[in-house]
């Protein structure tokens, strides 16, 4: 898709130039960085002093052209962060709201309203009014209720953050399997680094209006200017595993990363998709110099350093041990180990640091 | 207190004529507030003061108002007499000036419960395919409807309490223009007391039925 626009804000313009084409883009940045004024822009809720903004080759908008569709002609999904449910109308009613409307060429997806329910868990809650649905529930009502209306491109803006962490981790699996079932794209605003690792392929990284970086999203997102000066935000280590076995009386859950490194991570039942989703936080990741003996920590490998990039008293790591695995430690630690590129290192990370998605 | 036929009458008259005159000015009430409420366009403010004037002018100037303008001497009066329809002295002039009186009330009370529905609401259904009528009809006013009713009912208090702008442009003619309140001034004058009082508990009572439930309308709204 094509996005150029331009947009008067109250502290700064929005100027953005850039074209891209994923399943799933997200636009990160901190708040306040213009994100949902784009995402308003896109939708057609929001004036656009001058620019174009096409979707699969449609033109939505064209200052140039004097074209200006209505948001009710754009064929776009749009789950804004509150949710915005109607709160005088049952979930089944919500959920139909855009059921009807017609669909141009680009937007033929055949959808079934059973097959987005059974996704999205959601089949239960069809005859409660909205004002009786948690948060979570509200999110995924939303979200089937943009995706029955059969975009041609959804736009969800930060879905989890007014969740709370628990919650967040419950729905993000569900976001996970919108974007592989339906095949719609996506334009995912967030600021949180471990929602775009784990949806996106494709990164767009604003600032004050701005568009400071793009590309795929471990890459762009490794950049110390990209990550330190993203302020009270933890950077998360994703990665793709298959189980292997677990027990209960252990507490512990072997899996196997695509590069074939065996971890073990806390207790999980045998689940029914043995692919999984694990992260761990680049703050939790012990660095050694030398193999260490006696410690309680699980997962011990040996790796090398790829990347060190240091901004305001903080070091990034770029460790390759089988998988690449980024961490977080201060100068002071870097400078007592005498860590440089290709120092051969031990990356040390308890059991119970990770976390399944 | 003795209920007369003559009172009854005089009730169902302003009853039937102050539930057509809140009927006759809903729907304008509604896409007025609308306007106010969610539209930007020039000299608004000016038409907003209008609209609220007769709420604050003396009802009878307002009445002078209306004669002048629906007084057969005028152009448009004329205009109209002259396709058979008269205003002045009978029980359409008695409509119009309710309906003039009671319309800042009701456009008001819409206008504030339009401002309380959250416009996110109204832009998500747009971008799920509804049509402006659709998003008007569908969200906006289901969501609004209990200021919708609680400003029809005040509108519809107000012309049963209208006074001055009906005795100038409908006079006071028993039988044909007298209202509850125009009634009660008569009885006063001539000195039948028990009559006026009849009028007066009927008023009362219609009043605090009409406030009392806007108000209970007003508190039970969810702002959303």
């Amino acid at each position: 898709m094509l996005l150029r626009c331009r947009i008067p804000l109250a502290h700064f313009e929005l100027d953005i130039d850039v074209s891209f084409d994923a399943r799933v883009t997200s636009i990160f940045g901190p708040s306040g960085s213009g994100k949902t004024t784009l995402l308003d822009a896109i939708a057609g809720l929001r004036a656009i002093a001058a620019g174009e903004i096409a979707v699969n080759g449609s033109i939505l908008f064209s200052s140039a052209r004097g074209i200006n569709r209505p948001p009710q002609h754009r064929g776009i999904g749009y789950v804004p962060q509150e949710g915005a449910l109607f709160p005088h109308l049952s979930v089944r009613k919500n959920i139909l709201f855009g059921a009807e409307r017609d669909t141009d060429a680009g937007t033929s997806h055949h959808l079934s309203m059973d097959h987005v329910l059974k996704v999205l868990e959601i089949s239960r809650l069809l005859s409660r009014p909205v004002t009786q649905l948690s948060g979570g529930e509200a999110q995924r009502v939303a979200l089937a209720r943009a995706i029955l209306s059969r975009p041609q491109l959804l736009l969800l803006d930060e879905p989890l953050a007014a969740l709370d962490i628990g919650l967040k981790e419950r729905i993000l699996p569900y976001l996970a399997r919108v974007r592989d079932e339906f095949g719609i794209p996506m334009i995912y605003v967030t600021h949180n680094l471990t929602e775009v690792l784990t949806l996106a392929d494709w990164v767009l990284v604003l600032q004050q209006g701005k568009l400071v970086a793009q590309g795929v999203p471990k890459e762009t997102l490794r950049s110390a200017n990209t990550l330190l000066q993203l302020p009270d935000d933890r950077f998360d280590n994703v990665f793709a595993v298959t189980f292997m076995r677990s027990d209960r009386e252990l507490g512990n859950t072997q899996v196997r990363s695509a590069s074939g490194t065996e971890l073990l991570i806390p207790y999980l039942p045998p689940p029914l998709d043995p692919k999984l989703q694990i992260r761990v936080s680049a703050d939790d990741i012990l660095i050694a110099t030398e193999r260490p003996a006696g410690i309680s920590a699980a997962n011990v490998f040996q790796g090398t350093i790829r990347g060190i990039e240091a901004l305001n008293g903080e070091v990034m790591l770029t460790v390759l041990a089988g998988d690449e695995f980024l961490v977080r430690l201060t100068s002071a630690a870097v400078i007592r180990l005498r860590l440089d590129q290709d120092t051969r290192v031990f990356l040390i990370i308890k059991t119970r640091s990770f976390r399944v998605l | 207190m003795i209920f007369s036929v003559e009172t009854w009458q005089i009730t169902i008259f302003s009853l039937g004529v102050g539930l057509a005159s809140t009927l006759l000015i809903l729907p304008f009430g509604i896409v007025l507030a609308w306007l106010f409420a969610r539209k930007e366009w020039p000299l608004k403010s000016v038409a907003e003061t209008i609209v609220l004037l007769p709420l604050v002018m003396p009802p009878v100037s307002t009445g002078l108002i209306l004669l002048k303008i629906f007084g057969r001497r005028s152009p448009f009066g004329q205009w109209l007499y002259n396709r058979g329809i008269e205003i002045v002295f009978n029980w359409k002039g008695v409509l119009i000036a309710m309906a003039v009186m009671s319309f800042p009330l009701l456009v008001r009370s819409v206008r504030t419960s339009f401002s309380e529905v959250n416009p996110r609401l109204e832009q998500i259904a747009a971008t799920l395919g509804a049509s402006a009528l659709k998003v008007f009809f569908v969200i906006t006013v289901p969501l609004a409807y209990k200021g919708i009713v609680a400003g029809a009912l005040l509108a519809f208090a107000r012309a049963l309490g209208e006074f001055g702008a009906t005795i100038l442009l409908a006079g006071n003619i028993p039988g044909k223009t007298q209202t509850l309140s125009l009634a009660i001034f008569n009885f006063v004058q001539t000195g039948k007391d028990s009559e006026a009082y009849a009028l007066l508990g009927i008023t009362v009572i219609l009043a605090f039925t009409f406030v009392w439930f806007s108000e209970w309308l007003l508190r039970t709204r969810k702002t959303v």
